[in-house]
């Protein structure tokens, strides 16, 4: 399981960077968000 | 029972990843100006300020949503709205349910301190926020409301205060 934890924690660190500093990462989550709540609202 | 309690602590840490995602998105918003589709923005800062004449309304009738931005706090969210006899209307639904107390603030905060700048099609207009509980006029600019959207925004939905409705004013 550390190595685990050790994964989780890169994997979000990496994430909130790609967010931050990848462009188009921070649309593509608002797409899924967008998606995800249209598909819960149908 | 171990492997329960592994099952959901691996869950869990799953999840974090789209949530780290969801709240760095939300919060790199923020510094943005204006709102995203989802996620309320910084204050509006690009775009002419109008000034002179009130602009005719009627122009929103073929605008889905607007950026609103209230001065205090300088957020800003993008809106539906509405034009009624040459003036313009926002709102704000679910204001008597938890999930409205929870989502919406910016009603509470415009109720406040109305001053607000609105932004349609790039120009930016400087407003006041009176909201309206009451009066004659309220079928005429509920029916304008749900003949635009599909929003249950009547009459007894703002005098229950279900719906909080503001006019946006002209600041003086």
């Amino acid at each position: 399981m550390k190595y685990f934890y050790w994964g989780i924690a890169a994997a979000v660190v990496l994430t909130v960077l790609a967010v931050l500093f990848v462009p188009g990462v921070d649309q593509w989550v608002e797409q899924t968000v967008l998606r995800n709540v249209g598909r819960a609202a149908r | 029972m171990k492997i329960v309690k592994e099952v959901i602590i691996v869950v869990f840490c799953l999840l974090l990843i789209p949530a780290a995602a969801f709240l760095t998105t939300a919060a790199k918003q923020r510094f943005a100006d204006g709102p995203s589709l989802v996620f309320s923005g910084g204050p509006l800062e690009a775009g002419a300020l109008h000034a002179g004449a009130e602009p005719d309304w009627s122009v929103v009738s073929a605008v889905s949503t607007i950026e609103l931005q209230l001065l205090d706090p300088p957020r800003s969210r993008r809106i539906w709205t509405a034009e009624y006899e040459g003036k313009l209307y926002v709102w704000s639904g679910y204001m008597s349910t938890a999930v409205g107390r929870l989502w919406k603030h910016w009603p509470i905060q415009a109720a406040r301190d109305g001053r607000a700048v609105i932004r349609i099609d790039g120009v930016r207009y400087e407003r006041q926020l009176i909201r309206i509980q009451s009066g004659d006029g309220l079928d005429g600019i509920t029916a304008a409301i749900t003949s635009k959207y599909p929003s249950q925004t009547t009459r007894a939905a703002v005098e229950a205060g279900d719906a909080w409705l503001f006019e946006a004013a002209p600041r003086k």
